[in-house]
């Protein structure tokens, strides 16, 4: 292991014995690595001889702050990558976490994560909540240097070019909801896919099934996504689910100056309404 | 019957069956940033890639994820029209077969839209060239490097390709090939068996997995806590057949479907009153493991799971299957039963 992540490695594995140790935590939920394969996968410690299994790589691809709400009532520990500390801020705002409950061990200078386009946009290399942090901070300026705009050419597309973009991307959808699932913000308790009374979508994979399930979910996504690219890294025939809610998180950014997860306090962008708000695209 | 090739007599072999059938073989296909593996109708033998694993099974050549179900279609059909052939099969895909052929053409009902895509398709196996990281299926029982329920099977020594007929109705389709030596041949399979290695994970359970030991076990939340409820290792799977029905409108009429369903989904035991009887994604797991190492196993005999690694490979979160047995098999090892002592 590189000796930056080993340097991060072993924090976190310190800090994790001592909240286990004194008893300020239950669970520590982090990264580890399989007993039979060497990706990185989520672990759950509750006993602290066994915090040497904690890692963080670059490979860290799974995101953990959802577990949380599987914990609501209990005292837990997560590591937490910049941009999973925004999914927790957000739940905090929605008061669906008590704050004295969780303990975050941050981890700061986040260089991406593999494979993850998402990372190249980041602007939040830094956590913005936590309790402890690991590694080196990046400046404001280093940051800067490293965002790339992945969507250029995407945005640069004709109506119809792009529409044929998403056709091809989005017929190998196999409605298998890994992106749903692995999506930090996508916590409804029942998804309208799911629900019987009333039946509202098909099971079926014909392009008009697939893309009622992905609009309704990039629209619900608005003001809410907050670009951590989790469903890109969780689709099993790479789709580029993330360029549906990525246009929103853009659209939330460019138009009212909103970034979802910033700030416990923060209130979700369409839970919020100013009479100077924009009306751009209504009515016009 | 036993004959060899060399790599260009295969591809003129390939290129007749092509001419005379349809055939199918694993491809690589650009998806997005990556390209992936998987099984469809070539134009040429170039096309083909045997040295990897597919990252899908070619499941979706007996059972659509979505079809269109036309009883008077159906019974018109022909099944020696158009007939298919699947190349370069592993032995895991192949076993697959025998678990749809399990439920699908069950004594009780034949699903007549499996059989006759069945009944359609000839199987040519491929001896698997290495083990994958998170191949198993030498710990179930099956051979990595052959299987009978294929029709044909080639292996590959050296630079030489050497195809075996496994039964008789599929001599046909090699006896103008050159003969091999039956002797060679087995030094050389011996060889490769010799040389391939096992899987570090081991399978000592006794199956049927005992329901009444298992079911209440308090293991199955744990196992499935990392678990995101999706159905990638459902749908990955060369085993996982169960299917959901609709009926949609097409430009026409209203058809009635089949789609792929998943036990990992809430939805999939969700009744209309709203109760669920499986609420716990723990529950859900349960259903998974428990169908393919102990109620498939007790209503036809053989695994469920064919040791293939799919669903490890594709889990979002590497959810694997082998831990998920290894902390079964503790279980029930301190409960005093279901293990094979060593």
């Amino acid at each position: 292991m590189e000796a930056y992540y080993k340097e991060i490695t072993d924090k976190i594995q310190k800090i994790a014995y001592k909240l286990l140790d004194e008893g300020k935590v239950d669970k520590i939920i982090g990264f580890g690595k399989g007993e039979f394969t060497d990706e990185v996968t989520p672990v759950f410690i509750v006993n602290k001889e066994n915090v040497d299994k904690l890692l963080f790589s670059e490979k860290a691809t799974p995101f953990l702050a959802k577990y949380l709400l599987n914990y609501k009532d209990e005292k837990v520990a997560i590591t937490a990558k910049p941009c999973e500390t925004r999914a927790i801020n957000s739940y905090l705002s929605e008061n669906l976490l008590q704050r004295e409950n969780l303990i975050i061990i941050g981890i700061n200078g986040c260089r991406g994560i593999e494979g993850n386009t998402a990372c190249k946009e980041c602007d939040v290399r830094n956590p913005v909540i936590s309790d402890y942090t690991v590694g080196e901070e990046l400046s404001d300026e280093e940051v800067s240097s490293m965002i790339t705009n992945v969507y250029e050419d995407l945005e640069n597309m004709n109506p119809e070019e792009r529409n044929e973009y998403f056709q091809n991307e989005f017929e190998r959808c196999t409605r298998c909801y890994a992106c749903r699932e692995a999506c930090p913000v996508c916590y409804c308790e029942e998804c309208f896919t799911d629900s019987n009374q009333p039946f509202w979508l098909d099971s079926s994979t014909q392009l008009k099934d697939t893309f009622t399930f992905h609009l309704m979910r990039s629209i619900h996504m608005a003001g809410r996504c907050i670009n951590c690219g989790a469903c890109e890294m969780a689709c099993p025939e790479n789709i580029d689910v993330r360029a549906l809610s990525a246009k929103m998180y853009r659209a939330g950014e460019e138009i009212f100056d909103y970034k979802p997860g910033m700030d416990p306090e923060q209130k979700t962008l369409l839970a919020e309404y100013d009479v100077n708000d924009q009306e751009k695209g209504f009515l016009d | 019957m036993l004959k060899v090739m060399n790599e260009k007599e295969l591809k003129q072999f390939i290129d007749k069956l092509n001419n005379d059938y349809k055939v199918a073989a694993p491809v690589k296909k650009q998806q997005g940033k990556q390209e992936i593996l998987e099984y469809d109708y070539i134009e040429e033998f170039e096309e083909i890639h045997l040295e990897e694993q597919p990252d899908k099974s070619p499941k979706e050549f007996f059972l659509p994820q979505n079809e269109v179900l036309d009883p008077e279609a159906i019974a018109k059909s022909n099944p020696e029209e158009n007939k298919t052939i699947i190349f370069g099969v592993r032995s895991c895909d192949i076993e697959a077969l025998r678990v749809f052929d399990d439920v699908f053409l069950d004594d009780t009902y034949v699903d007549p839209y499996y059989e006759k895509r069945r009944d359609n398709t000839i199987i040519i196996g491929y001896s698997c060239p290495h083990r994958e990281p998170t191949c198993f299926c030498d710990q179930l029982g099956i051979s990595p490097h052959e299987n009978k329920l294929a029709d044909l099977y080639l292996y590959k020594f050296d630079d030489k390709y050497w195809i075996k007929s496994i039964n008789e109705d599929s001599e046909k389709l090699i006896k103008d090939l050159a003969d091999g030596d039956e002797d060679l041949f087995d030094e050389k399979l011996k060889n490769k068996k010799d040389n391939f290695g096992e899987s570090d994970f081991k399978f000592n359970m006794e199956t049927p997995i005992p329901e009444e030991k298992a079911f209440n076990a308090p293991i199955w939340d744990d196992i499935a806590e990392k678990c995101l409820g999706c159905g990638v290792c459902t749908y990955y799977c060369p085993t996982c057949f169960c299917f959901n029905f609709f009926f949609d409108e097409d430009d026409k009429e209203n058809q009635k479907y089949r789609s792929w369903d998943s036990c990992m989904f809430s939805l999939f035991t969700k009744h209309a009153s709203g109760h669920n009887p499986r609420e716990t994604q723990g529950q859900r797991w349960r259903q998974r493991l428990m169908h393919k190492f102990s109620y498939h196993p007790q209503n036809y005999g053989g695994l469920s799971c064919v040791g293939c690694g799919r669903c490890v490979k594709k889990c979002p979160v590497t959810l694997d299957i082998r831990e998920a047995l290894k902390s079964t098999e503790e279980y029930l090892k301190d409960e005093g039963g279901a293990v094979v002592e060593d």
